[in-house]
C-alpha cells in the first residue's frame, strides 16, 4: 500500500492550490473552508453525497463561480476572479452540454472555431480526436443528438480535449449511463488520463468510480474535505464513521468504557478488544467499525481477538463473494467471505463470528 | 399512453379534440369560406354563392385604384414594428430568464396585464399624453418651454402605437424561446473559450430561435391586421388594409370588394403562418420535452 | 461568475425593463388623471381633482347596461372556453394520436389572425346564416379567439402532468370517472384556473371582436371607442380606469387562488 505522502514525493508540483476557500449562497454555505493541493498530472476524485458541495467546488475550479473567501491559485497565480474562458481548465458537465444544433464534428471543433483556427486544420484535429476517443470518422457529420449515451460521452471528451486544457474537470459525467457501459468508460477514462498526461479532477458520489480511476480520493461532507488519500488508504483506514460508511458496508458497534469491564459493547453484551487511536485515548464512548469482509466464521472462541455468537438469518450472493446476515440477539452483523468458503444450508445455523483488533477501526462516538 | 381498453374506433385524442375542432370549423373556417365566397360575388352586391366574378380582385389590383397603398402601408408598418419589437423585447426576455431572479414572475405579470385592458383605452391614454394641453404640451407650457411637439396624427405615432400594443406578443414567445437554452450549454461554450458575442451567435440565438420566430410571426401577423392604432393615434394619416376592408363593409356597402381585400390579406398571413409553424415542433416549445 | 461586465449588463437590462414598464403604464395613468379631473376637457397639469365623473359614470344607466353585457359575455366565454379547452388541451398535450401535430397547428391559427378581420368574417358568416348580431354572437366571436388561448394555457399544465399516474390508478382498481375526479382534475387545477382567468380577462378587455359582432348591443370597450371617436366626455377615461382596476383586482384575486392551490399541494 503506497501512502499519500509517497504520491506527493513523486509529483511534488501542485497545479491548482486552494487555501481556505469558502462559497456562500445567501444563507447557505456550500463550501466551508477547503484547503487542497491538486498535483500536476494526477487523477484526483472528489467523492461525497449529494449536497456535500462537490459540484460547487468544481465550478469554482472551472471559473463559473468565484469563491466568497479564500484563494485559488493556478501554478502560483491567483485566479479567484479569472473567468472560465480564460482558464486552462475545461469542465465536462453532468449533462455533457453538447450543442444539440451542431454535428459531432462542429461540437468538437467549437473551441478551435473560437480560436479562429482555419476550417481545414479544425477538421483534421477533429478527426484525430475522433480516432483517439475510438469513434468512427464517419461520425464527423452525424447529428450529435442521434448518438448513444456512450458516444455522446466520447464526443464531450473530444470537445474538451480540442480545447487542450491543462486540467480537465468532470462533473459526474457517467452517472446517467448503464452499469456495463460505465465500467468500460471508467477504464477508458483512466487510460486517457495516462495517455494525455493531463490533470483530471473528477467528482462523483459513486465509490466504485472513485476506486477504479483515482490516484487520490478526497472525501467531502457538508462543505468540508474530511479525508484525502490513496483509494487504498481511504478504504482501509477511514478516519471517521462517515468515511467508513461511505466507502462500503460496515458493522457498527457503539462502545462505552466500563470501569470494571473496560471497553464494552452494549449491543452484544461483551467486552471488546481493540486498538484505540491516540485521539480517543481519554474518551468514554466510541464507535467500533468492522467491514464485513474482515469478519470470519470462528471455529473456537479464541480463534480471533473478538468472537461473538449468533444464528444465520439470511445469505446474499454477491457473485464471487457471499454475505451472511448473522443475528446476535437484537444485533444484525454482516459477514462477507469468498464463495469458495460458503457454508452449506447456512440458514438458522448457530455460528461464532470473529475479527481481529487490527482489522477494525475506532471512530468518535 | 393509449387506454388499455379494447381499441376504440376513434382515438381518445381525437375524441377530446373534436369539440374544439367542431367549434373552430363553425366559428373560424366557415366564416373564412364565406369571405372567400363573397370575394367572388358581383361587386357591390350581396349575391353570395350565386355569382362568380374576378372583378373584385381586378379592382383591388387596378393601379388607378389606391387600395394597394394601404397594403404597402400595413406591410411596411408591420415589418418595422416587428423589427423594433424584437430589439426592445430581447433584453427584457433575457432578463426574465436570467436577471430578475425572484422578481421575474412579478415582472411578467406586469407585462401581461395590459393584454387585459382593451387597446383603445390604452391608446387613448397616449392621445391624452400627446394632445394639445395634454401631459407633454401642458408640462412644457407650465415650464415656459413653449408648445409641445405635434406628434399625434402622423404615420410615426401609428407605428409607435403598434409597437406599444403588440409588445406582449413578442415578449412572451421570446422569453419562452430563451428559456429553452440550457444554462449548461452557455457555461460550456464560455468554458471552451467563447466570448459573449460568440456564445450568443453560436449557442443562445440558434437554440432560442423557435421562440423568437413565433414572437416575430405573431407580431407581424397581428400588426398587418392593425387598425385601432391608425384610427385613434394616427388620425387616419395612414389608412391600413383592415381600415380599407372595414370601409368597404360599412360606408361603401361593397362587401365583395372588402372580402377580396380580406382574402388577399388572409393569404399573406396564412401563408406566412403555415410556413413558419410547419417548421416548429410545438411539443418542444411549449412542453420543454 | 459575476464579473464587472455582467453586473453592468444586468444593470442595463433592469433599467431597460423598468423604462419599458413605465412607458406601458404611462397612458393608463394619463387616463386615470383625465377621469379624476374636474374639467370637461383634459388639461395638464390638472387644476382641480374631483370624483364627479366617477360618480356620474357609476350612476349612468347606460353604463350599467354595458357593464352587465360585458360581464355576461365574459362569464359565458369563460365557462364555455374552459370546458372546450380542457378536453382540447388533453388532446393537445396528453394523448399521442395520429392527427395531433396537425391539430396543434390548426388550433393556433385563430391566435395568428388579426381580430378585426376575424370579426368582419364572422359578421359575413352570420349574415349568410341570417343571424342578427347581438351580445350572444359576440360570445361566439370571443370564443373563436379565446378557446385556442385557453387551450394553450391548460396544455402547458398538461405537459407537466405525469400520465403514468392514471395507469397506476387503473392498476389499483380505479374507474375512469374516479380517476378523472381524484387525479386528473386536481392535478390540472392550476392550469384550469389560469385558463379561466385568462378567458374572463381577455373577453372583458376585447374590443375588435365586439365591435363587429355585437350588433346593436354594446360592451364596455366598444362603447368607450364610440365615445372616443365622437362625443368625448371624461366618463370615457373614468370608465376606462374603472375597467382597468376591476381587471387588476380580478387578476390579483385569481392569482391568489392559484397560489393557494399550489401551496396546498406542496404541503
Amino acid at each position: 500500500m503506497s501512502s499519500a505522502l509517497n504520491d506527493v514525493a513523486k509529483a511534488p508540483l501542485p497545479i491548482l492550490q486552494l487555501v481556505d476557500v469558502y462559497k456562500r449562497f445567501n444563507e447557505f454555505t456550500a463550501v466551508s473552508g477547503i484547503s487542497l493541493n491538486i498535483l500536476d498530472g494526477e487523477f484526483l476524485t472528489v467523492v461525497g453525497p449529494s449536497g456535500s458541495g462537490k459540484t460547487t467546488l468544481l465550478r469554482m475550479l472551472a471559473g463559473m463561480e468565484a469563491p466568497s473567501d479564500g484563494n485559488i491559485t493556478l501554478r502560483g497565480e491567483l485566479i479567484n476572479n479569472v473567468p472560465a474562458k480564460q482558464r486552462p481548465t475545461c469542465l465536462v458537465f453532468q449533462s455533457l452540454a453538447l450543442f444539440p444544433h451542431k454535428t459531432v464534428g462542429e461540437n468538437i471543433e467549437f473551441p478551435l472555431k473560437v480560436k479562429s483556427v482555419p476550417p481545414a486544420q479544425r477538421k483534421e484535429r477533429a478527426l484525430e480526436l475522433l480516432r483517439m476517443l475510438r469513434l468512427p470518422e464517419s461520425y464527423y457529420g452525424k447529428n450529435v443528438m442521434k448518438c448513444s449515451g456512450g458516444e455522446k460521452q466520447r464526443v464531450a471528451l473530444a470537445r474538451a480535449f480540442a480545447y487542450d486544457p491543462d486540467v480537465l474537470l468532470f462533473d459526474e459525467p457517467l452517472s446517467a449511463l448503464d452499469y456495463k457501459l460505465k465500467k468500460v468508460l471508467e477504464k477508458e477514462l483512466k487510460d486517457l488520463h495516462r495517455e494525455s498526461g493531463k490533470t483530471f479532477v473528477y467528482i462523483t458520489h459513486s465509490l466504485e468510480e472513485a476506486m477504479v480511476m483515482s490516484d487520490r480520493i478526497a472525501v467531502m461532507s457538508a462543505g468540508k474535505i474530511v479525508q484525502i488519500g490513496t483509494p487504498e488508504s481511504i478504504y482501509a483506514r477511514p478516519e471517521t464513521e462517515f468515511v467508513a460508511e461511505f466507502f462500503g458496508e460496515v458493522n457498527k458497534f457503539p462502545l462505552v468504557r466500563d470501569p470494571e469491564r473496560g471497553w464494552f459493547s452494549a449491543d452484544t453484551d461483551s467486552a471488546v478488544t481493540l486498538t484505540l487511536p491516540d485521539s480517543l485515548q481519554g474518551a468514554q464512548a466510541a464507535t467500533l467499525i468492522v467491514r464485513p469482509e474482515y469478519m470470519r466464521f470462528a471455529s473456537a472462541p479464541d480463534e480471533f481477538d473478538n468472537v461473538i455468537r449468533g444464528s444465520v438469518f439470511n445469505e446474499y450472493s454477491l457473485g464471487s463473494r457471499i454475505q451472511y446476515q448473522v443475528r446476535c440477539g437484537e444485533k444484525s452483523v454482516l459477514i462477507e467471505i469468498p464463495r469458495t468458503l460458503a457454508r452449506d444450508a447456512a440458514l438458522d445455523q448457530q455460528v461464532m463470528i470473529g475479527w481481529n483488533a487490527a482489522d477494525a477501526f475506532v471512530a468518535e462516538a | 399512453m393509449h387506454d388499455s381498453d379494447a381499441p376504440p374506433v376513434v382515438s381518445t385524442g381525437l375524441r377530446y379534440a373534436s369539440p374544439v375542432l367542431l367549434f373552430l370549423l363553425l366559428g373560424f373556417l366557415a366564416p373564412l369560406v364565406t369571405v372567400v365566397a363573397y370575394a367572388f360575388a358581383s361587386p357591390k352586391s350581396f349575391e353570395v354563392f350565386t355569382s362568380f366574378t374576378l372583378a373584385n380582385f381586378s379592382a383591388v389590383l387596378d393601379s388607378s385604384n389606391t387600395v394597394w397603398t394601404s397594403f404597402v402601408w400595413s406591410l411596411g408598418l408591420a415589418a418595422a414594428c416587428t423589427i423594433i419589437l424584437a430589439l426592445i423585447a430581447y433584453p427584457i426576455a433575457y432578463g426574465l430568464n436570467h436577471a430578475f431572479g425572484r422578481f421575474s414572475s412579478l415582472v411578467s405579470v406586469l407585462f401581461v396585464f395590459p393584454l387585459f385592458i382593451s387597446e383603445n383605452v390604452r391608446l387613448y391614454g397616449w392621445v391624452q399624453f400627446f394632445i394639445k394641453n395634454g401631459v407633454v404640451d401642458g408640462l412644457l407650457n407650465a415650464l415656459g418651454l413653449g408648445p409641445g411637439p405635434e406628434v399625434l396624427y402622423t404615420p410615426g405615432i401609428t407605428l409607435f402605437g403598434m409597437v406599444y400594443v403588440y409588445l406582449p406578443f413578442m415578449l412572451f414567445p421570446m422569453t419562452l424561446g430563451l428559456s429553452m437554452v440550457p444554462r449548461d450549454l452557455i457555461d460550456a461554450a464560455a468554458d471552451l473559450g467563447a466570448g459573449r458575442f460568440m456564445v450568443w451567435r453560436e449557442v443562445e440565438l440558434p437554440l432560442a430561435m423557435p421562440g423568437i420566430l413565433i414572437g416575430m410571426l405573431l407580431t407581424f401577423v397581428l400588426a398587418v391586421g392593425a387598425v385601432a392604432e391608425a384610427k385613434i393615434l394616427g388620425g387616419q394619416s395612414v389608412i391600413t388594409v383592415v381600415h380599407d376592408i372595414e370601409i368597404a363593409f360599412t360606408y361603401a356597402q361593397d362587401w365583395p370588394l372588402g372580402a377580396a381585400l380580406a382574402v388577399l390579406l388572409v393569404l399573406i398571413i396564412g401563408g406566412l403562418t403555415l410556413a413558419v409553424l410547419s417548421r416548429l415542433d410545438l411539443d418542444r416549445v411549449l412542453g420543454r420535452r | 461568475m459575476r464579473t464587472q461586465a455582467k453586473i453592468r449588463s444586468e444593470f442595463f437590462i433592469r433599467s431597460w425593463a423598468a423604462f419599458v414598464l413605465i412607458a406601458i403604464y404611462l397612458p393608463i395613468v394619463c387616463s386615470a388623471l383625465a377621469g379624476l379631473s374636474k374639467s370637461r376637457y383634459f388639461l395638464f397639469p390638472v387644476r382641480q381633482f374631483s370624483l364627479d365623473w366617477w360618480q356620474r359614470t357609476l350612476a349612468s344607466l347606460e353604463v350599467q347596461t354595458l357593464v352587465q353585457n360585458s360581464i355576461t359575455v365574459a362569464l359565458l366565454v369563460t365557462l364555455i372556453s374552459v370546458l372546450l379547452a380542457f378536453f382540447g388541451a388533453l388532446a393537445f398535450a396528453r394523448y399521442e394520436w395520429k392527427g395531433r401535430k396537425l391539430y396543434q397547428k390548426l388550433l393556433l391559427l385563430p391566435i395568428f389572425f388579426p381580430q378585426a378581420v376575424l370579426g368582419l368574417a364572422l359578421l359575413l358568416w352570420m349574415n349568410a346564416l341570417g343571424i342578427t348580431p347581438s351580445w350572444r354572437t359576440a360570445v361566439v366571436a370571443h370564443l373563436v379567439w379565446i378557446v385556442p388561448v385557453v387551450t394553450l394555457v391548460i396544455a402547458i399544465q398538461v405537459y407537466s402532468y405525469d400520465a403514468t399516474l392514471e395507469e397506476a390508478a387503473i392498476d389499483l382498481g380505479a374507474g375512469r370517472l374516479f380517476i378523472f375526479k381524484e387525479i386528473t382534475l386536481p392535478l390540472l387545477w392550476p392550469g384550469i384556473w389560469s385558463g379561466a382567468l385568462f378567458a374572463f380577462l381577455l373577453s372583458w378587455g376585447n374590443f375588435p371582436l365586439s365591435l363587429y359582432t355585437a350588433g346593436a348591443d354594446s360592451t364596455v370597450p366598444k362603447w368607450l371607442y364610440s365615445k372616443m371617436v365622437a362625443g368625448y366626455t371624461p366618463m370615457v377615461p373614468a370608465l376606462g380606469t374603472m375597467s382597468t382596476l376591476s381587471a387588476a383586482s380580478l387578476l390579483l384575486l385569481g392569482g391568489a387562488v392559484i397560489a393557494v392551490i399550489r401551496r396546498r399541494r406542496q404541503k
